[in-house]
């Protein structure tokens, strides 16, 4: 029987079997195969994703809209539209607003998940439940609490009558028609939806560091201040670390919140990145303009999420060495 | 008394109860604020001192959404005039919740388990024959990371050509490769931990890969799989830019439902609002209670001990 030259175990050996269609079965039941099928799959639907990368590209390049005609008639812009988006004071203030919340927004959540997550490492009564009531604002939908807020913080809404009764006098102060206050409004919303992901996360980091280290400092006579700076804060950093990225790149992507809180008002004080682009591609329909800011949003992300990357391999690598050799 | 008391309960245990409590009353105040408000009439929407338990309370909130009545709403337009409408929002299919939830579940189930299908049979190759290497899984990650508004600009010509604007398959075909990455990155510590000496034992004993999966890590890994499936559900579920972005009038999820409130021209609804609030947070409350426990073991990075 003629066989047919054929690849096995990285060795090319004279196969016995016949048909095409058998081959096939023998190949598809492979090792090899079933490795990397998911592989490809997966790599496929991330391809999906990627395609619009290119037209991204094209849009940015030339001037589209949608009622110019299909697409492909679009005429090639050069370099015009980053032009007008790095001369819009618009984009360049949404750009740095974003960063502003970010900055302000990730710090305090990570200090409250923190110092909740130290509250509640040691076991108490009703920690159980405590921990599922901490978790909920992470389960609300970001829509829901964009609403909340904008319920909580109206001029006759509970925010002013909890600082009534605290202050003792008459408070009724229109917290989203100040510029700054409306920004306040924003980080509180913020914070209170993602402090719990802070805190689960440093959670299962106290969870991890051994309860002899903690009891050693103990004997030795170590207050709990100093155990908490000398022994357990070191090893959480790479855990707060991580926290931190992971909560920052999530951070730089707000939308939904001060969308549905303030829908970037008053005037333009709570438009982050993600509105203003939205604004700019769905409601002023003007596509090219917005390719080209996207286009240069990305590029900033890139760096960012290489950055980040690179922090997350180091730091996660630490941990494992961790809890690895003890 | 006072004395005895301080003896008993030191301050640093005062301290913690009373900064526990303060945070209890900070994370719930919201989600009991709209509860509150989805009962309330209209009357009661906004008064001073704001009520928190409605003197009336009534389900015509959650009875208009869900379509079962129509209900006249009054409201002060730009010049002060008191008006009525029974279609917030201008047309009829934002006053019920009904299509949207459908809406919302469909695209939710269906993408959360083609990404957990796909996502957890790469993270068993990642975990047990390293495939792509390191590189493969922070790239995962790296998708996550880029906002979803530079994805959904350049969609508009894509789906357009496509013809997957506003479709459930289009939003389906978006949303599992970004809710991938945390399958993937969740699914591999599930998998870690299921030994691999139990698999080699089997495969010795002559059971195929196939009957090893089935037998041996499924079972094993089945409450991984639980709780990741219904972590990108509630991601997926909660998702409002891309479904903002990439539907119409058609394919409504309830985020973006929710977010026609807000540009109804009629002034603030607070009590459908809240209650259709309320319609889409409890269902994912629910599925986060039971998941909660193993939370905690999703985010730690593999670094909780056995």
């Amino acid at each position: 029987m003629d066989g047919i030259w054929e690849l096995e175990k990285g060795r090319l050996v004279k196969g016995t079997v016949g048909s095409r269609k058998t081959r096939l079965r023998k190949w598809l039941r492979s090792e090899r195969v079933a490795k990397w099928s998911p592989f490809f799959v997966a790599e496929s639907f991330i391809l999906f994703l990627s395609i619009p990368m290119v037209l991204l590209i094209y849009l940015a390049f030339t001037r589209w809209r949608i009622t110019f005609g299909p697409w492909w008639m679009g005429r090639f812009a050069g370099f015009h539209n980053f032009e007008v988006a790095f001369v819009d004071p618009r984009f360049i203030d949404a750009l740095l607003r974003t960063l502003y919340f970010a900055a302000v927004a990730v710090p305090i959540e990570t200090a409250l998940g923190l110092g909740l997550a130290y509250i509640c490492d040691r076991p108490f009564k009703g920690q159980k439940i405590l921990t599922t009531i901490f978790l909920l604002p992470l389960m609300t939908v970001p829509v829901v609490i964009g609403y909340n807020s904008n319920m909580l913080f109206i001029r006759e809404g509970p925010i002013n009558q909890v600082l009534s009764l605290i202050t003792l006098s008459e408070v009724q102060f229109g917290w989203l028609s100040e510029p700054f206050t409306a920004q306040a409004a924003v980080i509180f919303s913020d914070v209170w939806q993602w402090t719990p992901l802070m805190f689960l996360i440093f959670m299962s980091g106290f969870s991890a560091i051994p309860r002899e280290l903690v009891n050693a400092s103990k004997i030795f006579g170590a207050s709990a201040l100093q155990i908490f700076w000398h022994v357990q804060l070191p090893l959480m950093r790479p855990i707060i670390f991580m926290a931190i990225v992971l909560r920052s790149m999530e951070a730089l992507k707000i939308f939904d919140i001060p969308m549905l809180l303030t829908q970037g008002g008053p005037g333009n004080a709570t438009e982050t990145i993600a509105i203003y682009l939205f604004r700019v591609t769905w409601e002023h329909a003007r596509v090219s303009s917005g390719a080209a800011m996207s286009f240069i949003l990305f590029g900033f992300t890139i760096i960012f999420i290489f950055i980040c990357i690179k922090i997350l391999k180091k730091q996660r690598l630490q941990v494992i060495q961790q809890a690895g050799g003890r | 008394m006072l004395r005895r008391l301080m003896r008993k309960y030191k301050v640093g245990t005062v301290v913690r109860y009373f900064l526990l409590a303060a945070w209890t009353a900070f994370a719930l105040i919201p989600l009991v604020w709209m509860l509150s408000t989805s009962f309330k009439a209209a009357e009661e929407w906004v008064t001073w001192p704001p009520r928190w338990v409605p003197e009336n309370p009534t389900l015509v909130n959650y009875r208009a959404l869900l379509g079962m009545e129509q209900v006249e709403f009054f409201y002060l337009d730009q010049h002060g005039e008191r008006k009525s409408t029974t279609r917030p929002g201008g047309t009829a299919q934002f006053f019920t919740a009904v299509n949207a939830l459908k809406n919302s579940l469909i695209v939710a189930t269906i993408s959360s388990f083609i990404a957990l299908l796909i996502g957890s049979a790469l993270a068993y190759s990642i975990s047990r024959f390293k495939v792509g290497g390191e590189r493969f899984r922070y790239m995962l990650l790296g998708i996550r990371m880029v906002p979803p508004i530079v994805i959904a600009v350049p969609f508009i010509i894509y789906y357009a050509t496509l013809r997957l604007t506003d479709t459930h398959l289009g939003l389906i075909l978006v949303y599992v490769p970004t809710s991938l990455p945390y399958v993937v990155w969740m699914m591999v510590s599930f998998i870690d931990e299921v030994p691999v000496e139990l698999e080699h034992a089997a495969h010795i004993m002559g059971a195929n890969r196939f009957f090893t999966l089935r037998k041996i890590v499924l079972p094993l890994a089945a409450s991984g799989l639980v709780v990741t499936f219904m972590f990108i559900f509630i991601l997926n579920w909660s998702e409002f830019l891309l479904a903002l972005t990439l539907t119409q009038s058609e394919v409504i999820t309830l985020p973006v439902a929710l977010s026609r409130y807000q540009s109804a021209a009629e002034g603030k609804l607070f009590g459908p609002q809240a209650a259709f609030g309320a319609i889409t947070t409890i269902p994912v409350i629910i599925l986060a209670v039971f998941i909660q426990k193993h939370l905690v073991k999703g985010f730690s990075f593999g670094m909780v001990r056995k």
